[in-house]
């Protein structure tokens, strides 16, 4: 049972460290789609560097107190997504291309996009409305 | 998720002690190599179903299939079972109790025994007589955990016993399932530790199922574990 990957000393259940990404579980919703998010989100972001190895399953599910199954899962999609590779017999690893990790920040960025879209739509604005309320609150510093 | 073979069935259970029903009417399915939790206040028929899955306790009415099969003697070999209570040879010791689990208990690894008791601080030459209540728990998990059978019936292994001893065991059960394609049934009331650790949920409320679901489904729907019992069982 060593567990390299340990949980912040003193710290609530449920969280765990990895590079300069930090893993929080909200047990109010479904987890499996928490673990390939917070990983997905971090890689695009560049919070785990590209090539990096991946905890086992085993010390992700320890770390965060869940079933492996619930971690496999996770890891599986994001080998599908080709964020990560498995080398036999020696780990998961992240994709050392950047060109998918980029896909992959776009992909999440046309979503938050999209999602902000809808919202804005709901409110009844129209998309001159909402451009000019980006250019606004956009101009205050950190969007260019 | 989808729903995955389903190791163990129960439809309408009924068993009575005198005129009280300990179930009464409990239907549902488990799915195989799946940790499932059985949840209820005390008294709602946990420990009577785990014992009855056990083929210790025979329904009066209904009928309960595990792995296909009434429960029974047949049954028996391919069952770990972990009991509410203790039973013990007195003047054993740790080693004593761990001999005895490789002579009688089929699918017993005994290095596997040895290696969860160096991990769960049980010295061999100590006494089970002299044990705490949570070195005592400790010692009857082990021979569970170390049988490679396909079935584990927990009947809470965490009540009663100390924060530190409850860490151990839930890394070692977590261990335990990145291991091994089992069947798991877990009964507790230590929910907020160990919800992250169940694929399925059955909760029961007098002898009846409240519900019954797969975890992750549940979460989606109406919040922790924590939150569903609360407001299945509060008032």
């Amino acid at each position: 049972m060593t567990q390299p990957f340990q949980p912040e000393g003193g710290s609530r259940l449920n969280e765990f460290r990895f590079g300069s990404m930090r893993f929080v579980l909200d047990l109010s919703q479904p987890l499996y789609e928490q673990v390939l998010e917070q990983f997905r989100n971090s890689i695009a972001k560049g919070e785990i560097a590209l090539g990096e190895k991946m905890p086992s399953v085993r010390e992700l599910a320890q770390a965060l107190k869940i079933n492996p199954n619930t971690v496999l899962r996770a890891y599986q999609e994001l080998e599908r997504d080709a964020l990560t590779e498995t080398r036999r017999g020696q780990g998961t690893f992240i994709t050392t291309d950047a060109e998918r990790v980029a896909e992959v920040r776009r992909k999440l960025a046309v979503q938050a996009v999209t999602d902000f879209l809808n919202k804005m739509r709901s409110l009844g604005l129209t998309k001159d409305e909402i451009l000019r309320l980006l250019q606004e609150k956009g101009g205050d510093g950190d969007v260019g | 998720m989808a729903m995955s073979v389903e190791a163990i069935v129960g439809e309408r259970l009924v068993k009575r002690y005198g005129k009280r029903p300990a179930l009464n009417g409990l239907s549902f399915t488990i799915p195989a190599h799946r940790v499932t939790a059985v949840l209820g206040p005390n008294g709602a028929g946990k420990s009577t179903l785990m014992r009855m899955i056990a083929g210790m306790v025979v329904p009066d009415d209904g009928e309960l299939k595990v792995f296909g099969q009434s429960p029974g003697w047949k049954l028996n070999p391919s069952i770990a079972y972990l009991p509410d209570r203790a039973r013990w040879y007195g003047s054993h010791t740790v080693s004593d109790a761990l001999e005895w689990g490789e002579r009688l208990l089929p699918g017993f690894d005994r290095d596997r025994a040895y290696d969860l008791a160096r991990d769960f601080k049980l010295d061999s030459q100590m006494q089970v007589s002299g044990m705490s209540k949570g070195q005592e728990a400790r010692l009857m998990l082990i021979l569970c955990l170390a049988r490679d059978v396909p079935l584990l019936l927990l009947d809470e292994p965490f009540s009663g016993i100390d924060m530190i001893s409850r860490e151990k065991i839930v890394a070692a059960l977590i261990d335990s399932f990145s291991e091994r394609k089992q069947t798991v049934l877990i009964s507790t009331h230590e929910i907020a530790e160990t919800e992250g650790l169940f694929d399925y949920a059955v909760f029961i409320r007098e002898g009846r199922t409240a519900l019954f679901g797969s975890v992750e489904e549940l979460r989606e729907r109406q919040g922790s574990i924590q939150d569903i019992y609360r407001k299945l069982f509060e008032g």
